[in-house]
């Protein structure tokens, strides 16, 4: 007889899976179902050269929730950060600009660029830092139902108000701005030096389709600025072993609770019946009942492939059918015989261990985005640095090295479709690119895998390649994410919840969104 | 203090500045506007550009006149006529025909369905959902800002505004207002693409929602221009414009008939040099030939920077309030090319039915307006501007000599701030030149039939008519500047960090192309302070 469950989670990402830690830690009966023969999603480790892995998608960790790390008890299944404590942007004349973790040494370097910038940068800092702890408790918020007059929205409504008018006039001025402006037009009221405002711009456009004069685009800089990593603010860091670990890590923890992970078993459909969700039904045809269903997949599958459209309101579909994927990045790993020497900074040093950027001025970003507008990559794209192995050499042979190249703008949308050709022309694109400022690359390039939008949402699932299950634009935030009425986890289907990124607060490896999904399924007694 | 001769001074003659200077009159105060040049109106003017030729200098139409400042200054005893332009927008598509844009729901589906039967039956539903988010807007603008945060009591005519608002909403209000906040964000190119499939359509609409905005069709929070633009109009009439017969200009007119028969007196030719200041409060202006002036109250109609940081001495103002004024973005995207034709321009693909009575427009697709913004994005002029054209003697040949047309062209983009060199006589030729011949390629005869041409770069702007950066709006239309937020973060409410120093005008709360709603508010404000 097949088992019964409590729940079954749609789709070992780590929402996913940390939904299922918490749920079967609270006593249900928890069953995962990963269509791929890993969990993880887009945070996977793999293998993808004999002896080089690779955090193969997402690859840095800073938005963590911390009481995820707590409660799941993270680091006694093997989490363990990294600290990435810097970023070069190498610039065309040969200098380059650098953050460091130290703050003075830091400050020396803005000034030898910018004095006025280096005054600034104090005074920055501290709004970001402000802004950010006012918007950290929504992280933790489950968006009320600004429809409902149920009593309880009511009051979580009136409570959002009252948190939002707390901040006072001045900061909440400054948020507005924060959620309206261009990231360009943002920086531009507090800096001068250009690679400075295009380097922090360009974490207003990840994940977007968007350039970074575009308003809309200075909210996600503060998204960055939220990282938190053991309760330090803005650091970035790797997880040891890949981002994979992480995955590994909250699939431990859920284990560990009682809850069962199935890989290699992909689902087809939700079961529904008078519209209430029964279970599931798998790829393989076999059916698993269970009172909860939880999808951790992108609200275009969660809505429309898992479900009959017929089961939803009319203003549902209609929503998640124009809510907006436009995958724009890529990705290209790299097994490298030798480490990159950059023009810039020349041999092994300190600045191998941190990030590098390319994203000289802000034209150079427009221009990249351009190029995408039109249906074609970038030939000459933003590129987000980073060299795993200097910080955790497991992850390649001794002497050998990983790179990984997060890219944009790679349109999923390009013009003709993805093709192997284009592909490789993708990828030559971006090795050329980076080869400008580092002449020794293609030297030590010993494999490449390069990964466009296509191939993202053909391994991982992620429609159309969107890193964040759906672009973090104002109009697809919090109460919008992934629609009003629907953006507290529940859907119209009894018994079927929402648990992926496409929902508040969603992007990067945060986890919130399995998190709030699987307090809201307690607090339901949906089981 | 020494008792001034005026009660408030108020500097400019834009529409905001004459209707304030009614308003403040009817209720008994003594008012004294000065107007730096000969004809009032500011940038919505209409002048003798060419010869014996009656032209609209900057804008085509009036923008948004609520009908109660109508009524209540008795506008059309005082000589205004309003015109409302039917079709609205016309536009020849790509490979022959056109579109068009009128009143009428149904015969605009017509046209559409020449384009696409997809859009044309969705065409109502777009055309009442924007009429309903218009509204919502319309009722926040009526009112002064809201305030968040800022704690105090309400006044007044904020509980009007809120009732105001509670009512227009209705008992689906929350479900409406939340939509707005969806779509206010949104790049028009979004939301058209949820619409329609036809690409004149999109590219005829969308002009709307970049028109004076240094942005693409593109960029997030185009699509709050677009309804914005849209505040005012009636149901199903997307894109509607207003004119007064004669001229935009002739709206002045009417206000400043409206004013001095209220009272108040009106000087041309009275160029303000600066604010004079005592005490930390504005107690009069002093003019360009050295006249002082005493006031109790100061209204600036000129935009808040020039005002803060031009007429206002920097010692008198806290830093961080100049900072603030510093940081409002202008960024003027427009130039303005008036020709005298001997013939009426034949656009291809547009035949008879009064076709031109509105504005042609030339905006393709989508791409295309975006393909311009990417030149100014790098500040250069546009190679393939997206144009709006007026032909007012289409309706009115009173405005030109016999057998002569007026073609009054709206050119984008043109930056204030070009990238490399300044705005020459030779620049501006060229820009002519480049407008006749976009022109040219869907009015082909055009060319030929130029008698006179006046180009109006955005420095011509500024200079002749006092946009600051050729900003039709005093300051660029999006979300991070308008309601609390216009003119600047915490001043919505027409008062300025200096006693006594009012501010109204289009770089205020609601903003641009709204004619004398921020006259009106500021001078309930100022009527409400103690002096």
């Amino acid at each position: 007889m097949a088992r019964s469950y409590d729940v079954i989670v749609i789709g070992g990402g780590h929402n996913g899976l940390v939904n299922a830690a918490y749920l079967a830690r609270a006593g249900k009966r928890v069953l995962v179902a990963e269509r791929r023969e890993r969990v993880g999603g887009a945070a996977v480790s793999e293998q993808v050269f004999p002896g080089f892995t690779f955090s193969m998608f997402s690859y840095v960790v800073s938005l963590l929730r911390p009481e995820i790390i707590r409660d799941l008890e993270l680091p006694r299944h093997g989490l363990q950060i990294l600290p990435l404590e810097s970023t070069i942007t190498p610039l065309a004349n040969g200098d380059y600009l650098g953050s460091w973790g130290d703050h003075d040494k830091n400050r020396r370097e803005l000034y030898r660029h910018s004095p006025r910038d280096a005054e600034a940068y104090d005074e920055f800092g501290r709004l970001m830092h402000h802004m950010a702890m006012a918007v950290r408790p929504l992280l933790a918020t489950i968006p009320p139902d600004p429809l409902s007059l149920d009593p309880r929205e009511l009051l979580a409504m009136a409570k959002l108000g009252a948190q939002v008018t707390g901040l006072g006039e001045a900061r909440i001025h400054s948020l507005f701005k924060l959620m309206t402006m261009s990231a360009a037009d943002f920086l531009d009221e507090w800096f001068e030096f250009e690679p400075l405002k295009a380097t922090k711009s360009a974490s207003g456009i990840i994940g977007t389709f968007l350039g970074p004069r575009s308003p809309g685009t200075a909210y996600v800089l503060l998204h960055h600025y939220m990282g938190e990593l053991d309760g330090a603010f803005r650091a970035w860091g790797f997880a040891k072993g890949g981002t994979g670990a992480v995955s590994e890590a909250v699939a431990g923890a859920a284990r560990r609770h009682g809850a069962e992970i199935r890989t290699s078993a992909g689902v087809a459909r939700v079961l529904v019946k008078d519209g209430r969700a029964g279970g599931v039904v798998l790829d393989s045809g076999e059916e698993i009942r269970a009172k909860v269903v939880v999808s951790g997949l992108d609200p275009r599958r969660t809505f429309l492939e898992l479900v009959e459209p017929r089961e939803l309101p009319d203003d549902l579909v209609t929503a998640v059918r124009r809510f907006k994927f436009r995958g724009s990045s890529g990705k290209v790993n790299l097994a490298l015989g030798e480490l990159p020497d950059f023009t810039c900074l020349p041999g092994v040093g300190p600045h191998l261990r941190g990030a590098i950027s390319i994203s000289p001025d802000l034209d150079y970003l427009e221009r990249a985005y351009d190029e995408a507008k039109y249906g074609r990559f970038s030939s000459r794209p933003y590129m987000d640095i980073v060299i795993p192995s200097m910080i955790d050499p497991g992850m390649a042979p001794p002497g050998k090295h990983v790179m990984s190249i997060f890219v944009q703008y790679a349109p999923y949308d390009i013009e003709g479709g993805w093709t192997d050709a284009k592909r490789e022309a993708f990828g030559d694109a971006v090795i050329d690119t980076v080869s400008c400022y580092s002449p020794n690359l293609k030297r030590a390039i010993l494999h490449r895998q390069v990964l466009t939008p296509a191939d993202i949402e053909r391994i991982t699932g992620l429609s159309e390649g969107n890193i964040f299950q759906g672009e973090l634009t104002p109009h697809q935030l919090f109460f919008f994410r992934p629609s009003p009425r629907w953006s507290g986890y529940r859907t119209p289907v009894r018994g079927y919840y929402q648990c992926g990124s496409g929902t508040h607060p969603g992007g990067g490896i945060m986890g919130a969104s399995g998190r709030l999904a699987a307090l809201r399924i307690l607090d339901d007694r949906a089981t | 203090m020494p008792t001034a001769a005026y009660d408030v001074v108020i500097l400019g003659s834009e529409p905001s500045a004459l209707t304030a200077a009614a308003y403040l009159a009817k209720a008994g105060r003594r008012v004294l506007l000065l107007e730096r040049r000969e004809d009032l109106g500011g940038a919505v003017v209409t002048e003798e550009l060419l010869a014996g030729c009656r032209v609209d200098a900057v804008f085509d139409d009036i923008g948004w006149l609520p009908r109660s400042i109508v009524s209540e200054l008795e506008l059309r005893r005082h000589g205004l006529e309003l015109v409302q332009l039917d079709p609205m927008v016309t536009a020849p598509a790509k490979h022959g025909g056109h579109l068009a844009l009128w009143r009428q729901l149904g015969r605009t589906q017509d046209s559409i369905r020449a384009l696409s039967t997809r859009d044309a039956e969705r065409w109502p539903d777009f055309a009442t959902g924007m009429a309903k988010h218009a509204a919502l807007l319309e009722s926040l603008y009526e009112a002064p800002a809201p305030r968040p945060g800022a704690g105090g009591m309400p006044t007044s005519d904020d509980l009007r505004g809120l009732l105001r608002l509670g009512r227009r909403a209705g008992l689906r209000g929350r479900a409406d207002l939340l939509e707005l906040a969806r779509v206010v964000p949104m790049s028009i190119a979004e939301l058209l693409d949820d619409w329609f499939e036809s690409d004149t359509l999109k590219g005829a609409l969308a002009g709307g929602a970049i028109g004076g905005l240094m942005q693409g069709p593109r960029s997030g929070g185009t699509a709050f221009l677009f309804l914005h633009r849209h505040v005012g109009g009636e149901s199903g009439a997307v894109r509607a414009r207003q004119t007064a017969r004669g001229g935009a200009g002739r709206l002045a007119d009417a206000l400043a008939a409206a004013a001095r028969e209220a009272g108040a007196e009106i000087r041309c030719g009275a160029c303000v040099d600066r604010v004079r200041v005592q005490g930390g409060r504005a107690t009069g202006v002093v003019l360009g030939n050295g006249d002082e002036i005493a006031a109790r109250a100061v209204l600036s109609g000129k935009d808040p920077r020039t005002t803060m940081l031009d007429l206002v001495e920097p010692l008198h103002l806290d830093p961080d309030a100049a900072r603030a004024a510093r940081q409002i973005r202008f960024r003027g995207p427009m130039a303005r090319v008036h020709l005298a034709v001997d013939e009426l321009p034949r656009f291809r693909g547009i035949g008879g039915d009064g076709l031109l009575g509105g504005s042609v427009v030339i905006a393709p697709s989508l791409d295309h307006l975006e393909r311009a913004y990417d030149d100014a994005k790098y500040g250069r002029v546009s190679e393939r501007p997206y144009l709006e054209i007026a032909i007012p003697t289409f309706a009115d040949p009173s405005r030109a000599p016999a057998a002569t047309h007026i073609v009054s062209v709206t050119m984008q983009y043109a930056p204030y701030t070009l990238r490399e060199g300044e705005w020459t006589p030779e620049r501006r030729s060229a820009l002519g030149d480049l407008v006749v011949g976009a022109l040219a390629e869907y009015a082909p005869a055009l060319r030929e039939t130029v008698i006179e041409r006046c180009v109006l770069t955005p420095r011509d702007l500024e200079q002749r008519y006092g946009l600051r950066e050729g900003s039709p709006d005093q300051g660029e239309m999006m979300l991070d500047q308008i309601l609390f937020m216009r003119p600047m973060p915490g001043w919505s409410r027409h008062a300025t960090p200096i006693h006594g120093l009012w501010l109204c005008g289009s770089g205020t709360h609601p903003g641009g192309r709204i004619a004398g709603v921020s006259g009106r508010l500021a001078a309930r404000e100022i009527l409400r302070a103690k002096h």
